[in-house]
């Protein structure tokens, strides 16, 4: 039995990282379950817009389909989300598709968010372990520790929490909330813990931790729900204490 | 140069350069920062309530509040100590703060949610307050009779005479409760940002007290605009204005 139920999309498109935007509208039939990634799969597989105008396929990025990844983020509706969790039934029709505003453009929803692998390579967001012989088993973590990691361990790298953020622009070149919350995940690692020192200057740089304004989006926004003000407080604490001691003892 | 016979309207072509990385040991925007934070709570705070406590001398008449002006205006350095703890703090934490405002793109519009009206009315009644603030400066300390050096007799009178119009006043009330809020959201900031308050429990049960502080100067500055108010012409000492 064909599904009655149709869902008007509104994508915002853009042919290359210099042109102009323009406008699509599109009619899907509704299937039970189906999501913004799934919308976008059914235009390529007839792009033909709502006016039956052929066009060509929107651009997207996608990968896991089960946000894990972290790749499929764009404004929907307005609002930082994941297509691929984005049930098209809990959504306001039309619904519209937009690139995230603070990236630039590749083309139509797919942006750049490579800005985010530079400020994690910053702040050395890694546990150092490379070496030419065997370091062996490292210190043993309490299941309070783990706790306290996981949940941080969850980040997508997907930037909602930046494109949300009111601080993150051009203007202030903020770090964003996503690559705070791996600096406390890599400073409360033991073996991580070597490059606390490091990480915690790298934040004090322009751009660094001191441009957050607390407005709070990025908790709220985060869809793997990661505990990004908390993080923001104790780093920020991590951090005056670096820059007492580097005032008062060096 | 684009070809003439390209499809792509290019006539208003704009590549976004796309946000920085972190300047990683680069700046001092780090130490402004967060001395502009802390500016906010010493000197600038803790002279807001103490200047709150004093003024509310008035609510137990000319004389009671005329010495009180007396005591502060023959503190010892009393012009070194309104320039280095009220007048440069002000003048740093206002600046800036403008700063601070220009930098941030508010969104409450895409993101109506608490925190994020909290950051968008922290610019605000910043911008009021500071507003205010240079107004109450210069015509209560810079213009009219000076109270310093033993003008004091006549400070219950300079403001009696400013709280006739209405006008007056109602910017009074604005410019206490910007004040207030913007101080008491900034001692929950300060606490969020310098990690005091890591937990989420924890910042939730400080911004009770940080509201009850708001409303507590709040409170205490419209009793004392009161005292004035309610004090008759009878009891007042005539000023002469400029």
């Amino acid at each position: 039995m064909a599904n009655s139920k149709s869902v008007i999309l509104k994508i915002k498109r853009q042919q290359t990282p210099e042109s102009k935007p323009y406008w699509e509208e599109f009619e899907l039939s509704y299937r039970p379950g189906m999501n913004v990634t799934s919308a976008l799969m059914d235009i390529a597989a007839k792009p033909v817009t709502r006016q039956g105008k052929p066009t060509t396929p929107v651009t997207y990025d996608s990968n896991c389909l089960e946000e894990i990844c972290g790749s499929c983020a764009m404004l929907i509706n307005g609002q930082a989300k994941m297509a691929c969790s984005a049930l098209i039934a809990n959504l306001k029709q039309p619904i519209t598709l937009e690139p995230f505003t603070k990236f630039p453009i590749i083309r139509d929803l797919a942006v750049d968010r490579s800005v985010l692998f530079e400020n994690l390579k910053r702040v050395k967001a890694w546990v150092p372990v490379d070496g030419t012989y065997d370091l062996g088993c490292g210190p043993r973590q309490s299941s309070e520790m783990q706790e306290e990691a996981y949940p941080l361990s969850n980040c997508i790298s997907c930037t909602c929490c930046m494109e949300a953020c009111p601080q993150f622009n051009d203007k202030t070149g903020f770090v964003g909330a996503a690559t705070i919350a791996q600096v406390r995940l890599f400073n409360s690692h033991p073996t991580g813990s070597a490059l606390k020192k490091e990480r915690l200057k790298a934040l004090m740089g322009d751009g660094g931790i001191q441009e957050c304004g607390y407005a709070q989006n990025c908790v709220e926004i985060c869809p793997k729900e990661l505990p990004l003000t908390k993080s923001i407080a104790a780093v920020g604490g991590q951090v005056m204490w670096q820059a007492i001691k580097d005032l008062f003892r060096t | 140069m684009a070809s003439s016979a390209s499809s792509i309207d290019t006539s208003s072509a704009r590549i976004k350069p796309g946000v920085a990385p972190l300047r990683a040991g680069q700046g001092y925007s780090f130490v402004l920062r967060r001395l502009h934070s802390l500016s906010g709570i010493v000197p600038i705070g803790a002279f807001l309530i103490e200047h709150f406590i004093s003024n509310s001398e008035a609510t137990k008449g000319v004389q009671a509040y005329n010495d009180q002006v007396k005591f502060l205006t023959n503190l010892p350095f009393v012009h070194v100590l309104e320039w280095v703890f009220i007048f440069l703090p002000l003048l740093y934490h206002g600046i800036y703060g403008l700063y601070i405002w220009y930098k941030g793109d508010s969104n409450v519009g895409e993101y109506p949610w608490m925190g994020n009206w909290l950051y968008t009315s922290q610019r605000w009644t910043g911008i009021i307050a500071f507003i205010y603030i240079a107004y109450h400066v210069i015509d209560l300390r810079f213009l009219g009779v000076h109270l310093m050096g033993g003008g004091y007799q006549n400070a219950f009178s300079k403001v009696w005479f400013d709280f006739q119009s209405p006008w007056v006043i109602a910017f009074y009330v604005i410019g206490i409760v910007a004040a207030s809020w913007h101080f008491a959201y900034g001692v929950w900031l300060f606490a969020a940002k310098w990690g005091f308050t890591t937990g989420d429990n924890a910042r939730r049960k400080f911004g009770y007290v940080c509201v009850a502080l708001a409303i507590m100067l709040i409170g205490i500055g419209l009793w004392t605009i009161t005292g004035f108010v309610q004090t008759p012409a009878s009891q007042v000492p005539y000023v002469e204005h400029d």
